[in-house]
């Protein structure tokens, strides 16, 4: 008998009852290798001599492939390897098995601890991507509206030509750097450290628009801006709340967990959103509010649990600060002025409330229906002050179990993708720049004359959600000398900004643009660029290796299952091309080695470990990580934590903060800020981040500290100041101290934990059962954001205008070198007649089937066939009154710049009534035209259909720019 | 011996599509044919359910019985098969079939369907197991390797089991207890509720219904 | 063997509309709760249909259970073969008892030895152009019908599969001029196939069948009642098959599953009736009536032979010249 592998034994079934049951199952499974003969006999008894019959050629060609085309070569050695999902931020585990260098099968993974052995649509389809029928092949540059094949030698000759030519006249600033959520830990932070060198902080990526506010909302309460608890974790949940998140399609796989906590605990699963999803099918309570309400849901709730005093005094007392603020604007919010503003029941949400205090430890989970708005980082913090108020954060079970979107968005936010910070969130000042300089081991004069001014060096960049906005400006509207000219674009989709036809036109006034993909995007689709176009085919991260960080904070590392494809080169091999063309690879590749052209990915995520000290991501060295992939069955699968093997004591991927150099062996952090942990076992404590004192009212924590801590009380953030009040100096080796003196120069004291590269400083906290980063309270209100206590705001584009005086919108201002309109805007709106004119509420999400804007999704046969087209969901008492039938044609429009989008109508009760819901993966299409022929030959996406960003509206949150894509206003029309 | 059967547990089927695109990649099934497709029933509505559905490998298969070149056989373990080399592509089988579960290729517009396709529950076809015959035909055989069908295995919230019958009602009745309600077995009464177990058979004998 | 009635019933139960009710999934924790495994049902009845939303673009698979489909199969491995096998056998018998009862029905005259033109080329043309398709869609039809219990056991599956796949193409391509030859009988002959009064008469007397001494017909035009009948059942009979044949042959694309299964059982029992009246139809034209093969053979009939069974028409064509009288009138 021919066997199809090499290996027939049966690792871990999915049927895993206990004891004998299970040799009962492979004992049948070992019947059903007998039943082989039967089958023969019946061929025998068919007449059927095997594979000798005529009828074979009679085969229809639908369903005959090639002996070479299908996965199947009987007697070839098969190779296993172990990589990471490239879609969502679940993290799961793939099996590729590979034979003569072709990925030709998929298997589960059983042993991970995240996924075990799941997947969702896409996972599942990942082994396509290699095939990458509809990939870009190699480079290409647009000539006068046609797409030709150049080679990697001009394109990187011509695109530095173009860039320095661009630098010369316009400054550094001139040029945006979009990366990406999509690279490794390494690659994201290869591309911000390119900025740099380059010399702009216009450097961004999706997180910008995703979990931008999240990060700025929790990093500003408790100190970090991350999932505090996992996935496995919310097992441990007796009640789920989840906001503005529809994880049965956009995390699939943590529906696994969430279910099984339901289940198990019998748990309340109580969902809040505008639309029915697939989530709230499972829901015990589906509560609908109106799209952009959720601060006075989250006060409607606060307000049952303060008046029935459920909250967690002692909780508030020892770790919160600023929670009779709260309480005040907590009172504005009676169940009847709730009901008035969200359209949810008093009653209702006092049930919510009940269930959420009776049965901790009680999970909050939440995503972009509460991230994307005007108002996304008061949102989240709303949230925050929710769970602080329950005693829920740093709790087995309990939480902001905050789902990040793309594989690696956390891992890119944490090394700097952002226009904000350097890695590790050190921020922009000088003492950050000198930090990464002392890392980089480049001179910081060096660095500071390769931007435009210390100004600009200092000064946050332009987000991806206002690009082009920045190209559109006249010099002198913007807080840059020229702006943008050129635009580099890694790994982004060119559909998943709001106000898309001014993005077209910003687009079509770029003079360089250069798509680093391995699809090609909406960027590459737009009819209106002619010229100066370019296009890298990028693999993807099953063609190269690295790590990436899962939404909670473990790092894996993705193995190369195959040779990059076509002529697909990785992300770190043209950023390498890149630096070296533009004149600063040596420098910024001193202490990487090169291979070929090819940086290492793990020198990369050594010299990370070496730098980013503030969020503990340096403990993970590569051989660490590589062991957790190699022993993932040794870790349980609801703690994370190993109990055998090499990995014993650590948890899966060494969730950060990950202390310490690797050799103390620091276990990582599977929950952030629990005090009922040592610090070496993982415990931790609110980071003392905002100072020790406001107006007299101490910020540390009040008798509250992690288990094991030789300081029974709040204490600061450690410096070489503290460490001699302590005392606790004298534990540094004389090298630390070497190192630690060499930083601070005559002034030591002022090396913190954060800049100590030596990492003694962080090495005597932990000894001494310390947190690095002090221990204080969790911050209710944040004073330095505009709004220190979350206040409703109404929407830009409000559906209810009587509602808008009472709650306006944040004043006008600037930020991010660029006018943001706010409070102008709305009244303006809430004045006119748009109302009347656009009478439905838009709002947008995900599908299963897609990730993010789509394109390399779509390009997959296997996904695109599922969603074949875009579509509009609408209410059954709309599409009567509007004589619209399921699945006919519609025009969607939006009240700015003429924004429209023919898709076809999905009749159901999903929306309520006056809603109006669309993904936003899809692009192709562009007011009912179709953008086919405008891709390069045989790389459009299979499935293409209008971007709901076509019709999406003006509106960004204060804090990060984040925009508004869930509450716009519309009409629908049958076409 | 085992009786191969699928359960999709309605109270954790997401509708993520995982299973369907697990059957894809296994089997490289091309497009337009769905060997397992998502079925959601209530819409948007509380009480919304989304199934998993494929061949059940039913005990008496209705396909068996209707096919007029009797092409289908029943291993000793239950799984419903067929050759592809008998099928003459007539339809009947979707016909006869409570889930939908047979597919055909359209080869032309006129009259011509091609040979039917569906779920093996991983296990192949009649040619011997692992050959590159059986593969183009019928896609992967997992079992024949000990392993269970690949939509099961990676099914993302474990909703769609699939092995032993007896294994998976227990692993059902147990999930059930514990959350205090079952989800109706879907499909179970249909393809199961005859007899307790198929009798294996080949092609022309008794229990076809052929005669 | 199931009764025939099984047909008729599942038409019923085919054409009423889907249940609303559906499967009872939705469920809580509560006072009901199972206490025990065994508690929980496995087999929950499920008697109609179960219809959904899929995202793929296939209607047809929306339809996550259909217990119709049993019934379907009831249809297909038992009735309709009965209802085929039953109705062809059945009018087989017949004629062979009447046969014997009977024997060929002679010209009581005897030949005359002269002819008259009853059929021209074209009427024979539109004959037997729909006749021989006639009998290979239902040859071939009673192949994928009969095939599994008859022709298996003795030429195996091997050597039927190709068989059964050349049948399918033969039964679809030949309805192509079934159709042809059905719409040319229909134009040519409608006019004679009109039932009149006189008709009554015949089907009163049995056309006579029956008078073995043959000496008294009833009277009849070109066509007796006998002969407008089959030209009826053959005209809407045909048109039924064509239609229904169609339609199975672009499956899905007008009707769902349930759609499907009536077309099927409609094709299979106007297929059965027809059958049974062709073997009728070809017994009256052959053995079972001296003369008549004539018309449809050369298509010239003998005179006397006409005078017999179609005086009117005879006397007709008499009127009209298109025959030299030699009868002095009566």
């Amino acid at each position: 008998m021919l066997v199809k592998r090499s290996s027939a034994t049966a690792p871990g079934s999915i049927l895993k009852p206990a004891g004998p049951k299970r040799t009962g199952l492979l004992g049948a499974l070992a019947d059903s290798l007998e039943a082989g003969v039967s089958r023969r006999g019946f061929l025998r008894r068919s007449g059927l001599a095997a594979g000798g019959i005529a009828a074979v050629g009679a085969l229809p060609g639908a369903m005959i492939r090639k002996a070479d085309a299908g996965p199947v070569m009987p007697n070839v050695e098969v190779v296993t390897r172990k990589n990471v999902c490239t879609h969502c931020s679940v993290g799961c585990t793939v099996i590729a098995e590979v034979q003569n260098g072709v990925w030709v099968g998929q298997e589960p993974g059983w042993e991970s601890p995240i996924n075990q052995g799941t997947h969702c649509a896409k996972g599942a389809s990942v082994r396509e991507l290699t095939k990458g029928t509809r990939r870009v092949k190699y480079p290409l540059k647009l000539v006068d509206g046609e797409w030709q094949r150049i080679s990697w030698d001009q394109a990187i000759e011509e695109i530095g030509n173009k860039l320095l030519d661009i630098r010369r006249a316009s400054g550094p600033d001139a040029a945006f750097w979009l990366g990406s959520a999509k690279f490794s830990n390494e690659g994201a932070y290869l591309f911000r450290k390119l900025a740099a060198y380059w010399g702009t902080n216009n450097v961004d990526h999706q997180a910008r628009i995703c979990h931008s506010t999240t990060v700025a909302g929790v990093a500003n309460t408790w100190g970090y801006g991350a999932m505090t608890n996992s996935y496995n974790d919310i097992q441990n949940s007796k009640a789920l709340l989840i906001v503005g998140g529809n994880p049965a399609e956009a995390h699939p796989v943590s529906m696994q967990h969430m279910l099984r906590g339901k289940e198990h605990n019998r748990a309340p699963f109580i969902v809040i959103d505008p639309r029915f999803t697939r989530t709230a099918a499972h829901a015990t309570e589906y509560v609908r509010i109106r799209p952009g309400t959720d601060i006075p849901v989250a006060w409607g709730l606060l307000w049952h649990i303060f008046e029935n005093g459920w909250e967690d005094k002692e909780y508030i007392r020892q770790r919160v600060y600023g929670m009779d603020e709260i309480r005040a604007e907590v009172k504005k919010w009676t169940p009847e002025e709730v009901e008035r503003v969200t359209g949810a029941p008093g009653s209702q949400l006092r049930r919510v409330a009940e269930a959420l205090a009776k049965n901790k430890p009680s999970t909050v989970i939440w995503c972009m229906g509460v991230t994307q708005h005007t108002v996304g980082t008061a949102n989240v913090r709303a949230l925050s002050i929710l769970q602080l108020a329950l005693g829920n954060i740093g709790v087995a079970g309990g939480g902001a179990n905050i789902y990040r979107g793309h594989c690696n968005v956390q891992g890119a936010t944490d090394f700097g993708l952002d226009v904000s910070t350097l890695p590790a969130y050190y921020g922009l000042a000088e003492g950050a720049w000198k930090h990464f300089c002392r890392v980089w081991d480049t001179d910081y004069e060096y660095m500071k004359g390769r931007f435009g001014s210390k100004d600009l060096m200092e000064a946050k960049g332009i987000p991806t959600t206002r690009w082009f906005d920045a190209v559109l400006a006249e010099p002198g509207q913007i807080d840059q000398p020229s702006p943008l000219r050129a635009m580099i674009c890694f790994g982004h989709g060119g559909n998943t900004v709001t106000r898309m036809p001014e993005m077209v036109k910003g687009l079509e006034k770029l003079s360089l643009l250069v798509i680093a993909d391995p699809h090609p995007t909406t960027f590459a689709a737009i009819k209106e660029r002619r010229n100066g176009t370019y296009i890298l085919p990028v693999c993807t991260q099953f063609e190269t290796d690295g790590s990436r960080t899962c939404s909670n904070r473990s790092m894996q590392w993705g193995e190369r299952v195959v040779e990059p494809i076509f002529e697909s080169k990785d992300d770190y091999t043209i950023m390498y091309l890149l630096a070296r063309k533009l004149g600063f690879a040596d420098e910024m590749f001193k202490h990487i080695t090169v291979e070929d052209t090819r940086p290492v990915p793990e020198d990369i995520l050594r010299e990370m470990n070496r730098g980013c000290l503030s969020i503990g991501a340096t403990g993970q060295s590569p051989e660490r990580l590589k062991m957790h992939m190699k022993y993932q069955a040794d870790f349980d699968k609801i703690t994370m934590r190993a109990s055998s093997g090499p990995c014993a004591g650590d948890y899966y991927g060494l969730p950060w903060p990950c202390w310490g150099h690797p050799e103390i062996k620091h276990p990582g952090s599977a929950v952030l800020y629990d005090t009922s942990k040592h610090v070496m076992d993982g415990g931790g404590v609110f980071r003392a981040r905002f100072g020790v004192e406001r107006n007299g009212v101490s910020l540390l924590a009040d008798g509250s500290y992690s288990k094991g801590s030789e300081i029974e009380d709040g204490y600061p953030e450690f410096t070489m100041a503290v460490l001699r009040k302590l005392g606790w100096d004298k534990d540094l080796t004389p090298e630390e101290m070497r190192v630690i003196q060499a930083i601070g120069g005559a002034d030591i004291d002022n090396v913190s934990w954060q800049t100590d590269l030596s990492m003694g400083i962080i090495r005597v906290a932990l000894k001494h059962g310390c947190v690095p980063h002090g221990n204080a309270k969790a911050r209710a209100v944040a004073w330095n954001l505009p709004d220190p206590v979350p206040v409703h705001r109404e929407p830009i584009y409000s559906p209810r205008p009587e509602l808008v005086k009472s709650f306006p919108a944040i004043e006008d201002r600037r930020d991010f070198r660029l006018v943001q309109l706010a409070r102008s805007l709305q009244f303006k709106v809430a004045d006119s007649d748009l109302r009347q004119r656009f009478p439905m509420v838009l709002t947008s999400g995900r599908l299963v089937e897609y990730e993010g804007g789509g394109e390399e999704t779509r390009s997959n046969p296997w996904l695109a066939e599922l969603q074949q087209s875009m579509f509009a969901e609408v209410n059954t008492k709309d599409a009567e009154r509007l004589g619209i039938k399921d699945g006919s044609w519609i025009w969607v429009y939006g009240p700015e710049d003429g924004g429209k989008a023919k898709v076809r109508a999905l009749v159901t009760e999903r929306v309520g009534s006056g809603t109006v819901f669309m993904p936003f993966h899809f692009s192709g299409f562009w007011q009912g035209e179709s953008l086919r022929s405008s891709y390069p030959p045989n790389t459009d996406p299979i499935v293409l259909g209008e971007p709901v960003n076509g019709v999406t509206t003006y509106g960004y949150d204060p804090v990060t720019f984040m925009q508004e894509t869930k509450v716009t206003l519309c009409r629908v029309e049958p076409a | 011996m085992a009786r191969m059967k699928f359960l999709c547990d309605a109270e954790r089927c997401i509708e993520c599509n995982a299973c369907v695109t697990a059957c894809k990649n296994e089997h490289e099934v091309p497009w337009g044919i769905n060997r397992r497709r998502l079925v959601t029933l209530n819409d948007g509505q509380p009480g919304e359910r989304s199934i998993s559905m494929a061949c059940m490998h039913c005990n008496d298969p209705p396909c068996a019985a209707v096919c007029p070149v009797d092409c289908f056989l029943q291993t000793e373990d239950g799984v419903v098969l067929h050759s592809k080399d008998l099928c003459i592509g007539c339809g009947y089988c979707f016909y006869a079939c409570p889930f939908g579960a047979p597919q055909y290729p359209r080869t032309t517009d006129f009259g011509s369907r091609g040979k039917m396709d569906k779920c093996t529950f991983c296990a192949g076809g009649p040619e011997p197991d692992g050959s590159v015959e059986e593969y183009q035909k019928y896609g992967a055989n997992r079992l024949a390797e000990g392993k269970l069908p690949l939509c099961a295995e990676m099914c993302s919230t474990r909703a769609l089991m699939a092995g032993d019958g007896a294994v998976l009602a227990d692993i059902y009745q147990e999930r059930s207890l514990r959350r205090g309600y079952g989800s109706g077995a879907p499909g179970w009464s249909t393809a199961y509720g005859r007899n307790d177990r198929g009798s294996a058979f080949a092609p022309g004998g008794p229990s076809t219904g052929g005669a | 063997m199931r009764p025939p009635l099984h047909a008729l019933l599942l038409l019923i139960a085919l054409l009423a509309l889907p249940m609303a009710a559906q499967a009872q999934l939705y469920q809580v924790p509560g006072a009901n709760s199972p206490t025990t495994k065994e508690q929980v049902p496995l087999y929950v009845p499920q008697d109609d249909k179960v219809i959904g939303r899929v995202s793929i673009p296939d209607e047809k698979l929306a339809v996550l259970i259909q217990p119709e489909g049993r019934e379907w199969r009831e249809w297909r491995s038992h009735t309709l073969r009965l209802a085929i096998g039953g109705l062809a056998i059945g009018m087989t018998a017949v004629l062979a008892i009447f046969f014997l009862y009977r024997g060929t029905i002679r010209i009581h005259g005897g030949k005359s030895g002269r002819l008259v033109l009853r059929f021209n080329w074209l009427d024979r043309f539109a004959h037997w152009t729909t006749a021989v398709s006639f009998l290979a869609l239902a040859l071939t039809g009673v192949i994928v019908t009969f095939g599994r219990p008859l022709l298996i056991p003795l030429i195996g599956h091997q050597a039927f599969t190709p068989l059964a796949e050349v049948s399918k193409s033969i039964h679809n391509f030949v309805s192509v001029p079934f159709v042809v030859g059905l719409l040319m009988i229909l134009a040519l002959w409608l006019r004679d196939n009109i039932p009149e009064k006189a008709d009554w008469l015949w089907i009163r007397t049995a056309g006579g069948l029956f008078s073995k001494a043959g000496g008294h017909h009833p009277e009849a035009g070109r066509f007796n009642a006998g002969q407008k009948m089959v030209f009826w059942s053959i005209v809407l009979g045909g048109m039924a098959m064509a239609a229904t044949g169609y339609l199975m042959m672009v499956p899905f694309a007008f009707s769902g599953i349930g759609g499907m299964q009536i077309l099927h059982v409609i094709h299979g029992l106007v297929a059965a009736g027809l059958i049974a009246a062709v073997i009728g139809h070809i017994y009256i034209g052959t053995i079972g009536m001296e003369g008549a093969f004539d018309a449809m053979g050369c298509g010239e009939v003998d005179e006397n032979w006409a005078m017999e069974h179609h005086r009117r028409w005879y006397q007709e064509q008499l009127r009209k010249g298109y025959v030299e009288n030699r009868h002095p009138a009566e």
